[in-house]
C-alpha cells in the first residue's frame, strides 16, 4: 500500500524508489535504499519484489490444476437407504435447478464456477499486464486487485456448505452425506488462488505508470 | 538477496536477456511447489493406473440387476472388482458385464473361474441372498487357488454352482436310474442335520441314468466312507397300524423339496476320495440290503442289433449267460444305418446293461475287465440271441450262448460309442406252439361240469340245512324233556309224601291223646279219628291210580311217539348229509347226557345215603310193633274191639287201597323203565354211533348256522333235564319223603310208647271187663270179636308186608322210583 501513495502534485511521478527510500511493508517506516531489515519491526525491506510474478504464476497454475479435478470428482456423497448418490459441483447445481431451486442453483454456480474462473482470469490479467504495456488504466487494475483479494476468502463458501452438511446429515444407515474428493481439490484450488493473488505485488502496477504510463495518462 | 540487490541496483537498464536469466535463477525456489504437485499428481496417476486391474468380460443369460459402476464382483464376500460397463454380445444374444478386477486378484481368475449373479432367493431350503435386497445384486466369483493361464472372457452361470470357494467339502456324485429322487439343491441329511447339498441333476451323456454332484461339507466329511449308503428321504410315509395312523417325514424341507439321507451300516469302510460315485436307493431297507449284496460297480453297456421281430422283449428283461442272470435290457430303440448294414431297414438296437460283479471275474471287477472278457468270448463264438423267457407271457430274454462253426468276428464299436455284440439265430419259434398246446390243454379241461356239480352239491346241502323239520327237531326234543320235567315236578307226585306225612302226624297226635287220656272213650274217638284219617288216606291214595295212569300215559306217549320220529329224522339226517355236521357241540352232547345221568345218579345216591329206605323200614317195623302191641292189648277190650274192628276194617280197606295203589307203582316203574331203557339202549346209542360215524365221514364241512344251532339246542335240552333234576333235588321232594317217613316213625314210636302203657290200661280194662263180664255174662261174642281182630291184624300184616315189598323194590332199584331206570 505504500506503493499507492503517490504524489499528485505534478505530472511527473516520483516514487519512493526513485527518491532512494524504501518503506517497511509491515510498520510503514521509510528507510534508505540498501537497508536490509527494518530497524523498528525487523521486517525484511524489499523495494520491488521481482520474484512475485513467479509466485503468482506458480500458484495460479496449481490453482487451475486443482480446479479441474474439483469439477470432475464428486463434491458430495449422498447415501440414503437405497441410493448412493454422488454429485459433482455442476451436476449438483443442475439437479437443484431441475428440482426448482433455481436461486440456490445460481448461487452455487456463481460461487463455485463464476467466481473461481473470474479470479483465475483476473490474476492472470494482472500478472500479464505488469509485463506487457496495456491500455487498461492502472486505477482499474488496482481496483481489480483489491476485489480479487477481498473476494478470495469467500470462495470457500462451497467448502463450508459441504462441511456443514456432512456434519449435520449423519443418520447412520438411513442417510448420510460425506464430502467427496472434489471438495479437497476445490479447497486447494481456492487456497492456491488466494496465495497467487497475495503473491502479486501491486506496486508493480504503478511502476509502469511511473515510467511511461504517466504522460500517457495525462494526455 | 545479494542477487536481488544487484538486480535492483539498475532497474532502468533492465534488458530482456538478464531478465530471463533472473527468471530462471529465481524460478528454482517457488516453482518447486507446482513441480512437486505435478510430480505428486503424476505419481498418483501412475499408481492408480498401475493398480488398475485388467478388464474381464462375463457373459450372462440375463443381466438381472447389474448396473454399471455399481455392481460389484465379490470373492469370498469381499469386493474384488466393479462392473464398468454392461452391454450385449453381438446379435444381442447374451448380456456382457465388463468388470474391472483388482490387479492382485486378476491372475487367479483363469479358466477355472465361474461367475454367477447373487440375488435374493426364497426356496424350500430357506432364503438366500437377503442382503442383496438392500444393496442390490452382485456378481459372485469362484476360482481355484492356482494361477493359471489368463483369460478375459467368461461364461456366467445361471445359478450358484454347488461347489465353490465359500463351500468346501467332500465332492461326490450320486447316480440313480429311478425317477424322482434328485431335486436340485436338495439337502443331504444325517440324523436330521444338513451335512451336505445336492447340485443340479444331469442326464448321463449316454442317457442311462441321472447323475448329480453333491457336496458333503468339510466338517462332516468323516461321516462318509465307501460303505456308506445313500437313500431318498423325500416325501412322507403314512402307516396305519394298531397304534393308529402315523405320518412320517424327515423335515419340511425334504417334504417339499426332497432330500437324501445316508448311513453307514457296517464298519470298516475306507476313505472316500473326491469324485466317488454313489448309488441312491429308494428307501432305507433297500440301502441296507445293498450293503450285504455283492458290490455292484458301474455296469457295462453293450449294444446288440437284432434283425428279428422282437415283440416281447421289454426294458428290464434278463440277460443270461449259461443260465446265470448277468444283467438286464437297458434300452430298446430302432436304428437305421445304411452305411453299417447296407440297407435302410429298421433294426432293433438293444442296449444291454451287464453287471460285471455277476460275471465272477478274477481281479478287479470293472467294466473294462468285463468288456475284455466278453471280447475274448466273442472271439471263440459267444453270440447273443433272443430266447423265450416265459412260455405263458411270451416274454423274451437275451441269451449269450456259444455257437460252434461261426465266422470269427469281434466286438466293434458302434457310432454311439458302445461295443456291439454279434448275434445268432434266435430261439423263440417253438415257444409259441408250446404255449398254444398248453393253453389248449387247459382249455379242454371240463371245468364247467366240475363247477356245475359243485354248485348242485352246494344247493342240495343248503336245502337240507334249510329244512324246517330239521330245524324243529331240537325244539321237539326240548319240549319233550320239559314235559318230563313238569311231570316229575307236578303237585300230585309231590303231595303223596305230604299226605302221608299229615296222616302219620295225626296218628302221632292220636297216640299222644291216647297216652294222655288213657281212656277207652278217647281211644274210641282216636280210633274214629284213625278211621277218618284212614279214609282220608284211602281217598288220597285213591288218586294214585289216576296219577299212575297219567304217568303211564305219559310214558306211553314218550315211548311211542316223538323219540322214534326224532330218531328217524336224525337217522335220515345223518344218512343224507354225510359230509355235514361235525361240531364240538355235537361232540359235547354225550358229555352233557352223561352229566345229566351223573346228576340223576348223584341225586339217587343222595336219596339212598339219606337213609330213606331204612327210615321206611324202621317206620314199618315200628308200625308192626305198634300193631302187635295193639293186638295184645286189644284182647282186653271186647267192646272197643268191635269199634276197633270197624276201624281196622277201614284201615284194611285203606291198606287195600294203598296196596292197590302201590301195586300200580311197579307197573309205572316198569313203564318208565321201559321208556328209559328204550331211550337208553336203542335210540341214543344209535344216535351217538350215527353221530360218531357222521363225524368220521364228514370230510367237507358246511358251516351253516342252523346245523350249529341243532347241537346247541340238544345240549340245551339236556341241560334242561339237568336243571330239572337239580330242581328236583333242591326242591325238597326227597326231603319231604324223608320227613314224612321220619314222622311216621315218630308216630310209630309214640304208638309203641303208648303200647307200653297198655298193660296197665289193659289191667284196668280187665277189671272193668271183669265187672262188665259179671254184669253181662251170657254175652258170648268174644270169640267172634277175637276172630275179627285177628283178621284185621292179618290184614295189617299183609299191608305191612306189601309196604315191605315196596320198600324192598325201592331198595333194589332206587332209581326206578324217580327215573324209571
Amino acid at each position: 500500500m505504500v506503493g499507492m501513495a503517490r504524489a499528485g502534485k505534478s505530472e511527473k511521478f516520483v516514487n519512493a524508489r526513485e527518491m532512494g527510500v524504501v518503506a517497511c511493508r509491515r510498520c510503514t517506516k521509510a528507510w534508505p535504499l540498501g537497508v536490509a531489515t527494518c530497524g523498528r519491526c525487523g521486517h525484511t525491506l524489499v523495494s520491488r519484489d521481482h520474484l512475485s510474478l513467479h509466485r503468482v504464476w506458480a500458484f495460479w497454475v496449481l490453482g487451475v490444476a486443482c480446479y479441474i479435478p474439483a469439477n470432475i470428482f464428486p463434491m458430495l456423497n449422498t447415501r440414503t437407504l437405497f441410493l448412493n448418490e454422488e454429485s459433482t459441483i455442476i451436476s449438483g447445481a443442475v439437479e437443484l435447478a431441475q428440482y426448482g431451486n433455481l436461486g440456490i442453483a445460481l448461487i452455487i454456480l456463481f460461487a463455485s464456477v463464476v467466481i473461481p474462473l473470474s479470479k483465475f482470469w483476473a490474476v492472470a490479467f494482472l500478472a500479464v499486464s505488469v509485463r506487457q504495456q496495456r491500455v487498461i488504466s492502472t486505477r482499474f487494475r488496482q481496483v481489480l486487485y483489491e476485489v480479487v483479494e477481498y473476494i478470495g476468502r469467500w470462495s470457500m463458501i462451497d467448502i463450508f456448505v459441504v462441511a456443514i452438511l456432512s456434519a449435520l446429515v449423519q443418520l447412520k444407515t438411513l442417510a448420510s452425506i460425506s464430502p467427496g474428493l472434489a471438495s479437497i481439490f476445490f479447497a486447494l484450488s481456492v487456497i492456491f488462488t488466494m496465495l497467487s493473488a497475495q503473491a502479486f505485488d501491486p506496486r508493480m502496477i504503478w511502476d509502469v505508470q511511473g515510467k511511461d504510463g504517466g504522460p500517457r495518462r495525462d494526455e | 538477496m545479494g542477487v536481488h540487490a544487484a538486480m535492483s541496483d539498475t532497474p532502468p537498464e533492465v534488458s530482456i536477456s538478464p531478465a530471463r536469466k533472473m527468471f530462471l535463477s529465481g524460478a528454482s525456489v517457488i516453482w518447486l511447489v507446482p513441480l512437486l504437485a505435478l510430480i505428486a499428481a503424476l505419481g498418483v496417476a501412475w499408481k492408480s493406473y498401475n493398480d488398475l486391474g485388467p478388464l474381464i468380460v462375463i457373459e450372462f443369460e440375463k443381466g438381472t440387476g447389474i448396473k454399471a459402476k455399481e455392481t460389484e464382483l465379490k470373492y469370498r464376500d469381499i469386493t474384488v472388482g466393479t462392473v464398468e460397463k454392461v452391454g450385449f454380445t453381438s446379435g444381442l444374444g447374451r448380456v456382457t458385464a465388463t468388470v474391472r478386477v483388482d490387479k492382485d486378484v486378476a491372475p487367479y481368475i483363469d479358466a477355472s473361474a465361474t461367475f454367477w449373479i447373487v440375488q435374493p432367493e426364497v426356496s424350500a431350503q430357506g432364503i438366500t441372498g437377503l442382503t442383496t435386497v438392500l444393496s442390490g445384486v452382485y456378481i459372485e466369483g469362484s476360482w481355484d487357488e492356482q494361477i493359471g493361464a489368463p483369460s478375459d472372457r467368461f461364461q456366467g452361470a445361471t445359478e450358484a454352482p454347488l461347489i465353490h470357494t465359500n463351500r468346501n467339502g467332500l465332492e461326490i456324485a450320486f447316480r440313480t436310474t429311478t425317477n424322482g429322487y434328485l431335486t436340485d439343491n436338495a439337502p443331504i441329511l444325517y440324523r436330521g442335520i444338513e451335512v451336505g447339498r445336492v447340485g443340479r441333476a444331469k442326464i448321463d451323456p449316454r442317457g442311462g441314468f441321472a447323475i448329480v454332484e453333491a457336496l458333503i461339507f468339510e466338517e462332516h466329511r468323516i461321516l462318509v466312507n465307501d460303505s456308506t449308503r445313500f437313500w431318498d428321504a423325500s416325501g412322507f410315509t403314512v402307516s396305519i397300524g394298531p397304534a393308529g395312523a402315523e405320518i412320517d417325514f424327515s423335515s419340511l424341507a425334504t417334504l417339499v423339496g426332497g432330500g437324501i439321507t445316508f448311513d453307514t451300516f457296517v464298519s470298516g469302510g475306507g476313505r472316500v476320495a473326491d469324485g466317488t460315485i454313489f448309488e441312491i436307493f429308494p428307501d432305507e431297507e433297500t440301502a441296507r440290503n445293498s450293503v450285504f449284496n455283492a458290490s455292484e460297480v458301474e455296469p457295462l453297456k453293450v449294444s446288440v442289433i437284432f434283425d428279428d421281430n422282437i415283440s416281447g422283449l421289454v426294458v428290464g428283461a434278463p440277460i443270461e449267460l449259461s443260465g446265470l442272470n448277468i444283467g438286464k435290457v437297458d434300452t430298446l430303440a430302432g436304428i437305421v444305418d445304411n452305411d453299417q448294414f447296407g440297407d435302410s431297414r429298421v433294426r432293433l438296437n438293444v442296449i444291454m446293461s451287464i453287471q460285471p460283479a455277476r460275471l465272477g471275474l478274477p481281479g478287479d471287477v470293472t467294466a473294462e475287465n468285463a468288456l475284455r472278457f466278453l471280447q475274448d468270448r466273442v472271439a471263440t463264438g459267444l453270440r447273443a440271441r433272443l430266447a423265450s423267457g416265459s412260455l405263458l407271457t411270451g416274454g423274451l430274454k437275451i441269451e449269450l450262448v456259444n455257437v460252434d462253426d461261426v465266422q470269427p468276428t469281434t466286438m466293434r464299436l458302434m457310432s454311439n460309442g458302445l461295443p456291439m455284440m454279434p448275434t445268432t439265430q434266435s430261439d423263440v419259434s417253438d415257444a409259441a406252439a408250446t404255449v398254444e398246446g398248453v393253453f389248449n390243454r387247459i382249455n379242454s379241461l371240463p371245468i364247467e361240469e366240475l363247477l356245475n356239480s359243485a354248485i348242485s352239491f352246494m344247493n342240495a346241502a343248503q336245502s337240507l340245512v334249510m329244512d324246517e323239520d330239521l330245524r324243529e327237531t331240537p325244539q321237539d326234543l326240548r319240549q319233550l324233556l320239559a314235559e318230563i320235567t313238569g311231570l316229575v315236578g307236578s303237585d300230585d307226585v309231590k303231595n303223596i309224601p305230604v299226605a302221608l306225612n299229615a296222616t302219620l302226624s295225626r296218628v302221632e297226635a292220636l297216640v299222644a291223646d291216647l297216652e294222655e287220656q288213657q281212656l277207652a272213650a278217647k281211644l274210641v274217638a282216636a280210633l274214629d279219628t284213625v278211621a277218618a284219617s284212614a279214609e282220608t288216606v284211602s281217598a288220597s291214595v285213591a288218586g294214585a291210580p289216576d296219577l299212575i295212569e297219567d304217568l303211564r300215559a305219559v310214558a306211553q306217549k314218550a315211548g311211542a311217539l316223538n323219540v322214534e320220529d326224532l330218531m328217524a329224522e336224525a337217522t335220515a339226517l345223518v344218512d343224507t348229509a354225510e359230509t355235514l355236521i361235525a361240531s364240538d357241540a355235537v361232540t359235547g352232547l354225550p358229555v352233557a347226557m352223561k352229566e345229566a345221568v351223573d346228576q340223576v345218579n348223584t341225586t339217587l345216591a343222595e336219596l339212598r345215603a339219606a337213609g330213606t329206605i331204612n327210615t321206611i323200614n324202621e317206620t314199618l317195623a315200628s308200625a308192626r310193633t305198634a300193631a302187635a302191641n295193639a293186638a295184645s292189648s286189644s284182647e282186653a277190650l271186647p267192646q272197643i274191639t268191635a269199634r276197633l274192628n270197624q276201624v281196622l276194617e277201614d284201615a284194611a280197606a285203606a291198606t287195600a287201597n294203598i296196596n292197590t295203589a302201590v301195586a300200580g307203582v311197579p307197573e309205572l316203574v316198569e313203564r318208565i323203565q321201559a321208556v328209559a331203557a328204550k331211550a337208553e339202549s336203542l335210540e341214543v346209542n344209535e344216535l351217538i354211533s350215527e353221530l360218531t360215524g357222521l363225524t368220521r365221514s364228514a370230510d367237507a364241512l358246511i358251516n351253516a348256522e342252523d346245523f350249529n344251532a341243532l347241537p346247541r339246542a340238544l345240549k340245551r335240552a339236556l341241560d334242561e333235564v339237568n336243571f330239572t333234576l337239580q330242581a328236583l333235588r333242591e326242591g325238597g321232594t326227597v326231603e319231604n319223603v324223608n320227613r314224612t317217613l321220619a314222622s311216621a316213625r315218630t308216630a310209630a314210636d309214640t304208638v309203641a310208647l303208648t303200647a307200653q302203657d297198655l298193660p296197665q290200661m289193659v289191667a284196668r280194662l280187665n277189671r272193668l271187663f271183669a265187672q262188665a263180664g259179671r254184669t253181662i255174662e251170657g254175652y258170648d261174642k268174644g270169640e267172634e270179636l277175637s276172630r275179627s281182630a285177628q283178621a284185621a291184624l292179618r290184614d295189617i300184616q299183609k299191608a305191612a308186608d306189601a309196604l315191605a315189598s315196596l320198600a324192598k323194590a325201592i331198595e333194589r332199584n332206587p332209581n326206578s322210583l324217580l327215573l324209571g331206570r
